[in-house]
């Protein structure tokens, strides 16, 4: 019984994981390149989320369609915050640029609230479920989890195989050198931006997918949290790190509950979080820049 | 020059001070103002948004309809003064102080939720402010000493009561309960009171676990919990979680013949979000649209009857919230019933000295809109009863207790594959 529910832990974690990691590449690439630390980074996940949420009830759309939605949504999104705020603030203390973002993320909040309300909503796109004895799947997880690692490989060939992408590459790795080199670094800074921003609020579209409930305009929060987790498991200037890091922290959340569950006397989710945060600061310690370092 | 006589002086100005004392003493105020640090924004939003406008539509009718409140013979107007406390608890505490000492108000409603009510409790206690309790339902709130918390929302460990009692007599069956539920103040109180509850009735308690605020998967737990096969699970805690128990026990085909989530499942946010998946599922409620209580209803008790009838409250709060779709639910009534409270005991202790109005709550017993109420020496509410909604067909139906039903429960609740295909909770 114990093993099966470990199996259907792990198949469940690494699922979730996936979609954790794709939520948390946007986060990843912005930091990255531009060095700025995006604390509204759940509430971009939160417009993602209502974008679903909107094709589903509103347009009677499959949630999948909402995912291209959702990105072009974020890149205006994300090239409109960059040319307001960020692109004054590059050279400013880090302060400035924490503080943007946060009221970035409070102004999404709020907008939302008003044009939605401030109900937990929620869709219902149900194709059944997988049984794969050990545990059930349900089909649109299978679609998120698809989703997500379908977007991180577009991602990384896209950064491996295309002269932007390696125009990306050479600003992490040296800024002025790249601009000597004749790179627009204004406009890397730009792309990138809206570029994790598209990316971020894709993901909450894929997150519904997971879980097309609770959506509202303070979702985010939690998100925020979990996604710098994973950034600094992974590496927080590598997306592809923060991607491996999700599907890492989803299996650690989802199994270890399994094994905690089997000492009398304790709450396992309170020690998964615990474990999570011991994992965070024993990689932190060993190894500060991440499991995968950027390139 | 003649120096003006000592003795005349001080006779003047006590004179002054004794007329001033006597005119601050006798003419009652011009109006009698309520404090709120409301939830406005922030993850109680939508509560918030109900208490608000609950209290607006009993102040509403307390001043049009009753008059205002009856003061040393004369009538006197409600004023509401409110602030977004951004449902954070050091909002809380810096607001209800800026409402005391800034506003000079008479009486603070407590924000929405056990934690923020608990939060502010002391800062009205050292003021020596009567504090009002509407949306906190922790007992441990009453038992920390306050004199001046009192509570109109009933307490948490009330909440299953009625849930546990109708399985009892419908389903004799029916042995094995699971507990699952947030790691809160408010949710842990009502599951003691619900274990304690379904011992009392011989049921086996198979499972109990805790799951953190703002989880956003509960996979592991519910897996665990389906590995211990109960017949009925009682759980949740507050909005996102309870729609996330329902939905990730439909992902994991885990089946039980009634599954009863606190908060969350009597809203109608619930159905919209889940669809079908939600058919058949309940959850206690304070008060309900097509409850019982009524003027005649109080006559027949014996009890004084003071509020506008459901009814009327409903369409008092689709005016004050200026949303003719809003629906009130039972955060508003229980906001409003407060305000109904509160003036009952204003006149009763002819003052609106937070000591003599707490007293006069004391002694206080009524019936409005929202049912009964009373309180006992600590403040607690425990005059008024809940009642137990299921999801029928897309409709909120009350079933429990049989006295209050609308109709009669569906047990067992249709599997989640027969909800997936259409089928419908029917008794």
């Amino acid at each position: 019984m114990i093993m099966e529910q470990l199996a259907g832990n792990m198949v469940q974690g690494l699922v979730l994981g996936s979609v954790y990691g794709m939520a948390t590449m946007g986060l990843s690439l912005i930091f990255g390149v531009l060095k700025v630390v995006n604390v509204g980074h759940g509430a971009f996940v939160m417009v993602g989320a209502f974008v679903a949420l909107f094709f589903f009830n509103a347009l009677g759309l499959n949630p999948v369609f909402a995912v291209p939605a959702a990105f072009a949504i974020g890149i205006v999104l994300g090239l409109a915050f960059y040319y307001a705020a960020i692109r004054k603030l590059l050279h400013a203390p880090e302060l400035a640029t924490l503080l943007a973002t946060f009221s970035v993320g409070v102004l999404l909040e709020e907008t939302v609230k008003m044009i939605f309300g401030s109900e937990f909503r929620g869709y219902n796109w149900d194709l059944g479920n997988v049984d794969l004895v050990f545990t059930a799947l349900p089909i649109s997880k299978i679609f998120a989890a698809f989703g997500s690692v379908l977007i991180a490989l577009l991602l990384y060939l896209w950064f491996k195989r295309t002269r932007t992408g390696s125009a990306m590459r050479s600003v992490v790795e040296d800024s002025r050198g790249a601009e000597v080199c004749g790179v627009n670094v204004d406009g890397v800074y730009a792309m990138s931006f809206a570029l994790g921003i598209g990316l971020t609020v894709a993901s909450g579209v894929l997150l519904t997918m997971f879980i097309p409930v609770g959506i509202n305009p303070y979702m985010g929060g939690g998100y925020t949290l979990k996604a710098f987790v994973i950034a600094v498991l992974g590496g927080l200037s590598s997306p592809y790190g923060a991607f491996f890091g999700g599907l890492v922290f989803g299996l650690i959340e989802n199994t270890s509950y399994t094994m905690f569950a089997l000492i009398p006397g304790v709450e396992p989710f309170a020690l998964t979080r615990f474990l999570s945060f011991l994992i965070l600061l024993i990689i932190l310690l060993i190894r500060p820049t991440g499991i995968i370092k950027a390139k | 020059m003649k120096r003006f006589p000592l003795k005349s002086l001080v006779f003047l100005v006590g004179c002054v001070f004794l007329f001033c004392g006597i005119s601050a003493y006798a003419a009652p105020p011009e109006k009698i103002v309520i404090g709120h640090p409301a939830c406005l924004s922030g993850k109680y939003a939508k509560a918030g948004e109900q208490a608000v406008g609950g209290i607006e539509a009993c102040i509403h009718w307390v001043n049009k309809e009753y008059g205002g409140v009856t003061l040393d013979g004369e009538k006197v107007q409600l004023d509401y003064k409110k602030y977004d406390c951004e449902s954070k608890k050091e909002s809380v505490t810096s607001l209800i102080g800026r409402l005391i000492t800034v506003d000079r108000v008479d009486v603070v409603f407590a924000p929405y939720s056990s934690g923020l009510t608990l939060r502010g409790a002391p800062i009205a206690e050292g003021h020596s402010m009567l504090y009002m309790d509407h949306g906190g339902a922790n007992n441990k709130i009453f038992e920390q000493g306050f004199r001046y918390t009192v509570q109109t929302i009933g307490p948490a460990t009330s909440y299953h009561k009625g849930t546990l009692d109708m399985i009892k007599k419908i389903a004799p069956d029916a042995k094995k309960v699971a507990l699952a539920y947030e790691d809160s103040e408010f949710a842990t109180m009502v599951m003691e009171g619900a274990k304690a509850h379904a011992r009392e009735l011989g049921f086996d308690v198979v499972f109990e676990r805790t799951y953190p605020k703002g989880v956003t998967d509960l996979t592991p737990l519910l897996s665990a919990m389906k590995a211990t096969d109960p017949d009925f699970v009682l759980g949740g805690g507050h909005f996102e979680d309870g729609q996330l128990f329902n939905r990730q026990m439909s992902d994991l085909n885990i089946d039980v013949d009634c599954l009863s989530l606190i908060a969350a499942a009597t809203l109608p946010a619930f159905y919209e979000a889940l669809g079908s998946m939600a058919e058949g599922v309940m959850g206690p409620s304070h008060w309900e649209y097509g409850v019982t209580y009524s003027q005649e209803a109080a006559k027949a008790a014996g009890t004084r009857w003071i509020g506008p009838s459901q009814d009327e409250f409903v369409s008092l709060f689709k005016d004050a919230t200026g949303d003719a779709d809003m629906v009130p639910d039972y955060h508003a009534a229980e906001a409003g019933a407060q305000v109904l409270a509160y003036v009952l005991a204003v006149e009763k202790a002819g003052s609106v000295g937070s000591k003599e109005v707490r007293q006069a709550l004391g002694d206080l017993e009524f019936m409005s809109f929202y049912g009964n109420w009373d309180i006992n020496e600590s403040g607690l509410q425990v005059g008024h009863s809940m009642v137990d909604v299921q999801w029928q067909a897309g409709e909120r139906v009350i079933v429990w207790p049989e006295s209050a039903q609308t109709g009669k429960p569906c047990y067992p609740m249709p599997t989640f594959a027969e909800k997936a295909k259409g089928k419908k909770a029917q008794p």
